[in-house]
């Protein structure tokens, strides 16, 4: 499960697992899954967590957190964390009794920052150096690159290997990461972990920034980003994103329409650069290297859906047109292997709102309403029409209003009877369709 | 004309909004009515105990007629007859109460409701032997989960193993029974007998201590649970049964093939029961 920052991942976690343990006690959630289950019995249980290294994702916490009066939304996360669900499946063919089906689900949560650092495993520190300035030339962000574009410009071709000069540039280059997050609304940001460090204190290699020198300077911070693509590769690649069979993309369209056009246009290239990241061919060469070695070869995602997050902050007419549009912006990052079966789904994993029609104007409009978190007061909402492709200029010329902050629905039985969902089940009938 | 966007907030107060409740799906059979069979039977008793009953009542009175001592004597020995059948209807009733009470402090356990989870987990450590203990545990422990996981450790544990071992009893006896019985007919009652004994045995285990009705319900339960438990090897005895079945084969190995397959089933029945009779849901 994977997704940007600020999607939804930890929300979607809670949500899942609540969701799966409700229903593996009988309780009326999931009815789409529960109508694919067509009376065979189910059963989940937290998986001990065993010798596992990862932290383990603290479900109740949150859960506790969406529960309690007033509610809150989880935390920003820090740190990489994982929940493991057995699921146990009993199933009849054609009415001879079979041993159950056993299934483990690890849910693994990590900030979303991170990410964005698995395109680097395949990039060199010069062409990455390349693009990053390359997009910070654009005038759409000169007012927030400035002071780190001055000092870039100023580097003269040949500077010496200046431990003072590597430590200021590393220290303008990440406040204008964080101008952009904040200010700007971006999401393409590398390296993630500049915005959002792991925790522990920072390696030596840390001070670097993008620069296109040949000398000294270039060549010391060519190795210390070495140094952190090879962290990336031994914290994050190989012990979260390696073992991978099927994969939930996360994205949060309807905030990226309202932070205008050029954090939309950013937002739909770290989707695209994400998904291209990840494994999606089987490759001969890893697979007959690890048959040599008498090693299982390495997975590849077979399904991946792409949900869009928040949708019930638009209402029901418009949930076509998101789940269209993050079509359009995410098709192409997957390939075109045939290996690869995918779905475009509109969700909320914790429900906020309600339909109802608004006259505005004298006319009808379909429009959401809840209550804003820290107010017992209902707002309405209708932030705009959602298009279903890249919106072009003549979209940009009325504002798309920020979705509010809705506090979620209560969860019944303070979520031992699950967590109000949208569209959450079809999205796990979808990913466990062959295990059904 | 395009409507502008626009987000409001409402003057009035309003609660926090809760999920609309969806359709209950339930995979439950539904239970017949009772059927005419039970009614024949019934009116069978009312006649059997009423008629019984009256005529036993005009004899008393032809006695009373007779003598005192006569008339005395004889409602003596009716209301002790009476008194017995009485007793046997009262314990059925209670054994069916028993296992009507595990139906639910399962449906307790399942409920996910933490109240009724603790209460559930409470009442069913005290019911059992050698469960006082946890229930002392359990006084310290608020959350149903652990709780759960509590039993699950100690008196599930403690009273399966002392299932398995009954059925192991069971299924040695079995193997000795049909190797000593000479006739096929008398090893199927044997072996039947052994089984609905083996069920009483594992329910009394279980604080279950089952009359006749009583051990007609629980083996119906046990036939559902094994189909959650044993159905692997209900279906590898089935088909060892079909193997060892053949003529040449019973010829080879002569009647000790059937027995292990009796044996199996004893194992799996005893299991079973064990399921049947234990309300905390499997981990």
């Amino acid at each position: 499960m994977t997704g940007l920052a600020r999607a939804g991942k930890t929300a979607f976690l809670t949500s899942a697992a609540a969701n799966l343990l409700a229903l593996g006690t009988g309780q009326s959630v999931l009815p789409g899954l529960a109508r694919r289950l067509k009376g065979r019995s189910i059963r989940v249980a937290l998986a001990p967590s065993g010798a596992s290294g990862l932290p383990r994702f603290d479900h109740q916490r949150h859960l506790a957190a969406l529960t309690q009066d007033p509610p809150a939304w989880p935390e920003r996360t820090s740190a990489a964390s994982m929940l493991a669900l057995d699921v146990t499946l009993g199933r009849e063919r054609l009415g001879i009794g079979l041993p159950s089906q056993r299934l483990r689900l690890e849910l693994l949560d990590y900030p979303g920052e991170w990410l964005l650092d698995l395109p680097l495993l395949r990039t060199s520190f010069a062409d990455w150096s390349a693009s990053v300035l390359r997009r910070l030339d654009a005038p759409a962000v000169a007012q927030h690159v400035a002071e780190f574009m001055a000092f870039s410009s100023a580097l003269p071709a040949g500077a010496p290997a200046d431990e003072a000069m590597a430590a200021t540039g590393h220290r303008l280059y990440r406040a204008m990461l964080h101008r952009l997050r904040d200010d700007a609304g971006l999401s393409l940001l590398q390296p993630g972990r500049f915005l959002m460090p792991a925790p522990g204190p920072e390696p030596a290699w840390t001070p670097f920034f993008p620069n296109l020198g040949t000398a000294g300077l270039e060549a010391l911070l060519a190795r210390r980003y070495a140094a952190y693509v090879q962290a990336v590769q031994r914290d994050l690649n190989e012990p979260m994103f390696g073992n991978l069979d099927r994969i939930v993309v996360l994205v949060d369209l309807l905030t990226a329409l309202h932070a205008g056009r050029e954090a939309f246009d950013d937002a739909a290239a770290s989707v695209a650069a994400a998904a291209r990241a990840l494994r999606w061919r089987r490759s001969w060469v890893e697979t007959a290297w690890a048959l040599g070695h008498l090693r299982r070869p390495p997975r590849v995602v077979t399904r991946v859906a792409f949900a869009a997050t928040k949708a019930d902050h638009v209402a029901d007419r418009q949930r076509g047109n998101l789940a269209a549009l993050l079509r359009n912006v995410a098709q192409g990052g997957t390939g075109e292997s045939a290996e690869v079966r995918t779905s475009y789904l509109p969700i909320a994993a914790v429900r906020c709102t309600e339909d109802f029609v608004w006259t505005l104007d004298g006319r009808p409009v379909s429009a959401v309403r809840g209550r804003r978190i820290g107010d017992d007061r209902m707002l309405r909402s209708y932030p705009g029409e959602v298009p279903d492709r890249p919106p072009d200029d003549a979209f940009w010329a009325y504002p798309f209003l920020q979705v509010p902050e809705f506090e979620p629905l209560r969860p019944p039985d303070a979520g031992r009877g699950g967590v109000p969902e949208l569209g959450l089940d079809t999205l796990l009938c979808f990913l466990l369709d062959d295990f059904l | 004309m395009k409507v502008e966007p626009r987000i409001e907030l409402e003057e009035a107060r309003a609660p926090r909004l809760e999920p609309s409740p969806l359709a209950v799906i339930t995979t439950d059979e539904a239970v017949p009515p009772s059927g005419t069979a039970a009614l024949a039977l019934a009116g069978v008793a009312v006649l059997a105990l009423g008629l019984a009953g009256l005529s036993i009542g005009n004899f008393m009175v032809d006695q009373f007629a007779r003598s005192a001592w006569l008339g005395w004597t004889t409602l003596g020995i009716a209301s002790a007859g009476f008194g017995l059948i009485g007793a046997g209807v009262a314990r059925e009733i209670r054994a069916l109460l028993v296992l009507r009470h595990v139906d639910d402090l399962r449906a307790g356990f399942a409920s996910g409701d933490a109240g009724r989870m603790m209460d559930a987990a409470s009442t069913w450590s005290r019911m059992v032997p050698g469960g006082m203990t946890t229930a002392a545990a359990l006084q310290a422990v608020n959350d149903p989960d652990a709780a759960v996981a509590l039993l699950r450790a100690g008196p599930c544990r403690t009273l399966r193993d002392a299932a398995d071992r009954l059925g192991r009893v069971a299924a040695v006896q079995a193997v000795a029974g049909v190797a000593a019985i000479p006739s096929p007919a008398l090893d199927v009652l044997f072996v039947a007998w052994r089984g609905v004994r083996l069920v009483r045995q594992v329910a009394a285990l279980y604080g279950v201590r089952p009359g006749v009705l009583g051990t007609l319900g629980l083996l119906r339960r046990a036939a559902v649970a094994a189909t959650l438990v044993g159905v692997a090897n209900l279906a590898g005895n089935t088909a060892a049964h079909a193997v060892l079945s053949n003529p040449l084969l019973a010829h080879a190995l002569g009647d000790a093939a059937a027995a292990g397959v009796a044996a199996r089933r004893l194992l799996v029945l005893a299991r079973a029961t064990a399921l049947a009779c234990d309300p905390v849901p499997p981990g």
